[in-house]
């Protein structure tokens, strides 16, 4: 109960110093809408901003999916593979290396305008994070468990679902929790490179017809969902409780 | 079938003859594990030097024995131990377990390490149970020993707990449960209790010889410490420096079964103490 007092108390303040200070500085509104204007333009376009926050949405989660599977593929094929670890990882890392917005271009050019290059940018973006934690998670299962799942005459397939999995999962959690922010800031970057729907793409044209209030309604919304997406991540990961727990 | 029995009842002679000379070598009809000339080298890398490890070590083991490896830290009876299990491969020689040479992990063998090696993220009961899942065993059969094998351990109201919330003693009992779940022949024992303090150490002596007195089976165990090696043992094999050679064989003529306060009594036991000490180089 202190606790969500403090939060309410906080963010009352934030809000007020942004209202009041927008107000008494004379700021106009193109430059710096305040936070009642942001709400005023938000609610009058609600049905847009519903829309291509669904939009948005639907690129983020598909987008987190496919990162995961095939994070975890590549992740367990490295882990498994000396050939992968020699070929397959120095790609991904290059991959990497290239800063991805300068792909995002390309993406448009051969996904196109639609829903596909954004989930090819959100999946671009996630996935790299996931295969590290793989990778990492994978490497850290301890040896005398390994030992003792050989003593125990384990088929290759039960140490992996008995023991290696379970003994990743923290770390992997952890990919993930870094993988969905990313995951979001790929689709809106598809987006403003090049769409006709989702947040990225009113952002970009809120601003670019002097719509402050509704970009900073559509920012406002990107936030929310990156922050829920987060948070049901944040909430599975509890269940994943014998982090550091040795015996 | 027939013939391996009467051929095993004919070698009875020779088998008792080789209970007094362990060290003679040879496989021996009844001897439940055979090591027979084995050695084992570990290479050069990096800039460690190549040393050998074990050197020409045999010893035989009868069915329902109990036998204790001694040595100085270093000695190799760990890996020794790990190659009866078959988790390290013997270099030179070769070692026997219910007359089957060994090249693998078999289903015969139950392994008890220093280190309790239970999964964090299962109960004690799952943990138990665990080692049976992995070898298949049916689920009927498993349901039906492992209340009794929880009451014998002292951890059916552990059974929903998990091992973090467990004492290091109460562990190692769901460790040595979960091998016991299994019906091994031969159950390997790499310093089991060599984690513990020492009250808790001995209450577990005490607690293996009992089951090891009602099961069939037969117990290597690897340790430094020499009371626990009289205390356990029907034979004590003191190992050398490295590279490791068995140097005595020393038999414990001490009553069965035995109490601790009664064995600890017995003048027969200092002086097993004394000489396995003096063997040892302690003194």
């Amino acid at each position: 109960m202190k606790r969500l007092i403090e939060a309410l108390l906080f963010w009352t303040a934030v809000a007020l110093i942004w209202e009041f200070g927008v107000r008494w500085s004379g700021t106009r509104e193109y430059v710096l809408p305040a936070l009642s204007q942001v709400f005023k333009a938000g609610w009058e376009m609600r049905g847009q901003l519903l829309a291509d926050t669904l939009t948005t949405a639907w690129e983020v989660l598909t987008g987190f999916a496919l990162a995961l599977l095939g994070g975890l593929a590549i992740g367990l094929l490295v882990s498994m593979s000396g050939i992968a670890r020699r070929t397959v990882l120095p790609l991904v890392t290059a991959l990497q290396s290239m800063p991805k917005i300068a792909l995002a271009p390309l993406l448009i050019v051969w996904f196109g305008y639609g829903f596909a290059s954004k989930l090819a940018a959100a999946v671009l973006f996630a996935f790299f994070p996931i295969v590290i934690a793989t990778i990492g998670g994978l490497a850290g299962v301890p040896r005398n468990l390994e030992e003792h799942f050989r003593a125990l005459g384990a088929q290759p397939w039960h140490t992996f679902w008995h023991l290696r999995l379970p003994a990743a999962l923290p770390s992997l959690i952890d990919g993930l929790k870094i993988a969905m922010p990313l995951a979001v800031i790929g689709a809106i970057v598809g987006e403003f490179i090049g769409s006709e729907a989702g947040l990225g793409h009113l952002i970009v044209f809120a601003t670019s017809n002097a719509q402050t209030s509704l970009s900073f309604a559509a920012i406002l919304m990107v936030t929310v969902l990156a922050m829920l997406f987060y948070g049901a991540v944040d909430l599975i990961s509890r269940s994943v409780w014998w982090r550091g727990v040795s015996v | 079938m027939a013939l391996a029995h009467s051929m095993q009842a004919a070698r009875q002679p020779i088998a008792a003859d080789a209970q007094h000379h362990p060290l003679s070598g040879g496989a021996t009809a009844d001897a439940m594990i055979s090591v027979e000339q084995v050695g084992k080298r570990f290479g050069a890398r990096g800039g460690a030097e190549a040393f050998s490890a074990l050197d020409d070590v045999s010893m035989q083991i009868r069915s329902r024995e109990f036998v204790s490896i001694l040595g100085p830290s270093g000695c190799g009876k760990s890996t020794l131990l790990r190659m009866v299990a078959g988790l390290v491969p013997c270099d030179t020689g070769r070692i026997l377990v219910d007359q089957t040479p060994i090249k693998a992990p078999v289903p015969e063998i139950g392994v008890v390490f220093q280190t309790s090696n239970l999964l964090p993220w299962l109960t004690v009961e799952a943990n138990i149970r665990l080692g049976a899942k992995l070898r298949n065993l049916p689920r009927a059969q498993i349901a039906a020993r492992l209340p009794g094998l929880l009451e014998t351990l002292g951890l059916t109201q552990f059974a929903d707990r998990y091992p973090h919330e467990l004492s290091g003693g109460m562990r190692q009992r769901a460790a040595i449960g979960q091998i016991l779940l299994l019906e091994p022949k031969v159950m390997l024992m790499d310093e089991p209790f060599g984690a513990l303090d020492a009250l808790t150490r001995d209450r577990l002596n005490v607690e293996l010889l009992r089951i090891w007195q009602h099961s069939t089976l037969t117990v290597l165990l690897v340790t430094h410490s020499i009371h626990e090696a009289v205390f356990l043992s029907d034979r004590v094999l003191v190992m050398s420096e490295r590279p490791g050679k068995v140097l005595h064989d020393v038999t414990i003529d001490l009553p069965r079964p035995r109490e601790p306060g009664e064995i600890k009594s017995n003048p027969r036991y200092g002086e097993y103490v004394t000489e396995l000490s003096k063997m040892m180089g302690v003194f």
